[in-house]
């Protein structure tokens, strides 16, 4: 096998979400890339599995090194087969599974959508709209009207109601203005909507009883700014699962030149001398580079201190013999649950047609912020959801938690070398994608974020 | 806009790195020939419409961009691939040897039904010859897929194995067609998608 280059401008550690796109950006604008993982697969924890691959995920490898940070792995990794008769079928299928560790949604006319435009990757992916939203109320999952069309069906709200509705939210810019230290909820009920409202709107928020009016506001304008445009909800997911789309950023960083290399057993250290990163050292060679890149999951200690996790994300997936709300046709559904008074869970149940399960079953993400353990965290919402006669059964789950790493701060980190956090407990890649433009403008101000790449046509090459 | 083809074939071209994959890709889309590119920076693909048996089939051939070099070919360059060329090189015995090992990739990663070829390169090299054709032939007939030794360089039956893959993959469609509907796939964000701006967010609100 070749030798890696040892000399590059930039060298990238881990191919998470955001260490993905500063790489596609590098290499966009002419810089030499070398984009390593010591892991043989795509994505850190921002990857996808199939079912197999998911089962002997390992989180804990034994030796911990120089590139692997315990502190940041994922915690309470377990699964758990409850109907034990299906294991074989599934196992069989197991290639047809994409299961995500973080999946996301994409805002319409969000941040990512746009910058897969400008960039041209929306080339390499494929995205099926989110076709309906659902929330739980009263003890039951309530469709959550989206379209014109899905008011009229709504037996829920009334003409009256629809007015009062409107004249709130044409005067959502005022309110901010006036009245940003209310809370959101407070603030809906002194407005006299009917607590069916008060609930679709609090879903199209996220919100929860703690949400202040300024974050609800902001959220709920989100929400409308992406209808209409594709499909029936302000929602896209990737097809094959979120991992693709990181993929899809290496897919550009190579074309324009990015070399790649996984499975990098053989890395020794990154060395330093008068706080700066002055190279990467393997079992067979030296790199030396200007910039380093490296996700903190496979980081050394010796760069990040202090290390004090706050939060973690709680995870759970399902698989299932059928939808929590059956139609006659496959549906996409985001169930936004809230859990007591300052928690939702976000529950994305996808079907065999997003090309992450096979037929007849459906892969149920769940994500919210953890308070004691996923198993605890999501044990009321399931037992609502799954475990009457005529519910959906779960055949198998497994839970595990991601340390929340967006916000931390490291003392005195060589100047040369960026940190890329992993997964956060948004709904979608806004925040990342920020995160990754502010590195690549530290290490080249002045110069175009992932400009549009050419269209193959558009290339000429000369004789 | 009225369409300008009748189908639309995504094909990958997967080998060894050096094998000339590149060099047939070119050769096919462009007829042409360029030994100073050698690696494959700012091509993704590369597109050629063609008429067979009196359709028009727009053929969207995939490059590795370089990922095949240590292996990281990413899962996604796989999806939704109707046709995969195998390449190796005829005067390189490891490539071929490493045919089997893509296989073995294709049959992780790609749609089970995906039609293959096996293509021999460089033919035009008969002197430094390292694989006789009688085992590209053999190779071929073991996974049961078809076999034809190329040469970019000098225009030999690249042309051929193109067509030949595509008339495959329109047979087997065409098969499938007649048996069910095809299930609906997703669909793939564009510039040119509505991007109207109304004056505001209300104008959206469906709700109201």
């Amino acid at each position: 096998m070749d030798e890696l280059p040892s000399e590059v401008d930039l060298l990238i550690i881990g191919t998470g979400f955001i260490e993905s796109i500063i790489s596609a950006a590098a290499s966009r604008i002419g810089k030499s890339v070398l984009h390593l993982d010591p892991n043989d697969y795509y994505g850190n924890q921002w990857g996808s599995f199939n079912l197999q691959a998911l089962l002997d995920y390992n989180p804990d490898p034994s030796e911990p090194c120089d590139f692997r940070n315990k502190s940041f792995s994922l915690k309470n990794f377990h699964y758990e087969w409850l109907m034990e008769d299906q294991k074989e079928d599934l196992l069989k299928n197991s290639r047809k599974f994409n299961i995500d560790l973080t999946p996301k949604l994409h805002y319409c006319r969000g941040d990512f959508v746009q910058l897969l435009i400008t960039s041209n990757i929306a080339r390499y992916s494929e995205f099926r709209s989110v076709t309906r939203i659902l929330t739980w109320l009263n003890g039951q999952l309530e469709l959550v009207p989206c379209s014109r069309s899905d008011v009229f069906a709504s037996q829920k709200v009334s003409v009256v109601e629809k007015r009062v509705l409107m004249k709130l939210l044409t005067s959502l810019d005022d309110i901010l203005d006036s009245e940003n230290t209310h809370n959101f909820k407070k603030f809906l009920e002194s407005r006299k909507l009917s607590d069916n409202l008060v609930t679709y709107v609090m879903a199209m928020a996220g919100a929860t009883e703690h949400t202040s009016l300024g974050e609800g506001v902001k959220s709920v304008k989100r929400f409308l700014d992406s209808l209409g445009r594709f499909g029936k909800t302000p929602y896209l997911f990737s097809m094959y699962g979120s991992g693709e789309i990181a993929q899809a950023f290496c897919r550009l960083s190579a074309v324009f030149g990015g070399i790649y290399a996984l499975n990098q057993q053989n890395l020794i250290s990154l060395d330093s001398e008068d706080n700066r990163i002055t190279s990467l050292t393997t079992t067979k060679q030296q790199i030396r580079a200007q910039n380093y890149v490296t996700s903190l999951e496979q980081c050394s200690e010796k760069f990040l201190r202090p290390v004090k996790i706050n939060n973690y994300i709680s995870r759970a997936i399902l698989i299932t013999n059928k939808s929590i709300l059956p139609s006659e046709q496959e549906q996409l559904s985001f169930l936004i649950y809230p859990e007591g008074t300052e928690r939702i869970i976000n529950v994305f149940e996808l079907g065999s047609l997003t090309g992450t399960c096979p037929k007849n079953y459906y892969l149920v993400h769940l994500t919210s912020k953890q308070v004691t353990t996923p198993q605890e965290d999501f044990k009321g919402a399931l037992g609502n959801l799954f475990s009457g006669s005529d519910q959906p059964q779960i055949i198998f789950s497994c839970y595990f938690s991601i340390p929340e790493t967006s916000d931390l701060d490291f003392e005195n980190v060589p100047e040369n070398l960026f940190l890329c956090p992993g997964p956060d407990n948004d709904l979608d890649y806004n925040s990342s994608i920020q995160k990754a433009r502010e590195i690549f403008e530290k290490m080249y101000p002045d110069l175009e974020f992932l400009p549009r790449a050419p269209d193959p046509e558009e290339i000429i090459i000369g004789d | 806009m009225a369409k300008t083809y009748d189908y639309l074939f995504k094909l990958l071209l997967i080998g060894d790195s050096g094998v000339g994959k590149t060099c047939v890709l070119f050769r096919f889309s462009e007829d042409a020939f360029n030994t100073t590119f050698i690696s494959t920076i700012g091509i993704d693909f590369k597109i050629r419409t063609i008429d067979l048996e009196g359709k028009k089939i727009k053929l969207q051939i995939w490059d590795t961009a370089g990922q095949e070099r240590f292996r990281t070919i990413t899962t996604a360059y796989y999806r939704g691939a109707m046709g995969i060329m195998l390449v190796y090189d005829i005067t390189n015995e490891k490539s071929f040897e490493n045919i089997k090992n893509w296989i073995r990739n294709i049959e992780e990663n790609a749609s089970a039904d995906v039609e293959k070829m096996l293509l021999g390169n460089k033919c035009e090299l008969e002197e430094k010859r390292q694989v006789s054709k009688e085992r590209g032939e053999y190779l071929a007939i073991e996974y049961g897929i078809k076999f034809i030794e190329t040469s970019a360089k000098a225009s030999i039956r690249v042309e051929e194995a193109f067509f030949t893959l595509a008339k495959d993959i329109k047979a087997k469609m065409e098969k499938k067609l007649e048996a069910s509907n095809p299930p609906k796939g997703g669909h793939q964000i564009r510039a040119t998608d509505p991007q109207k701006k109304p004056t505001s967010w209300l104008s959206r609100c469906t709700l109201l």
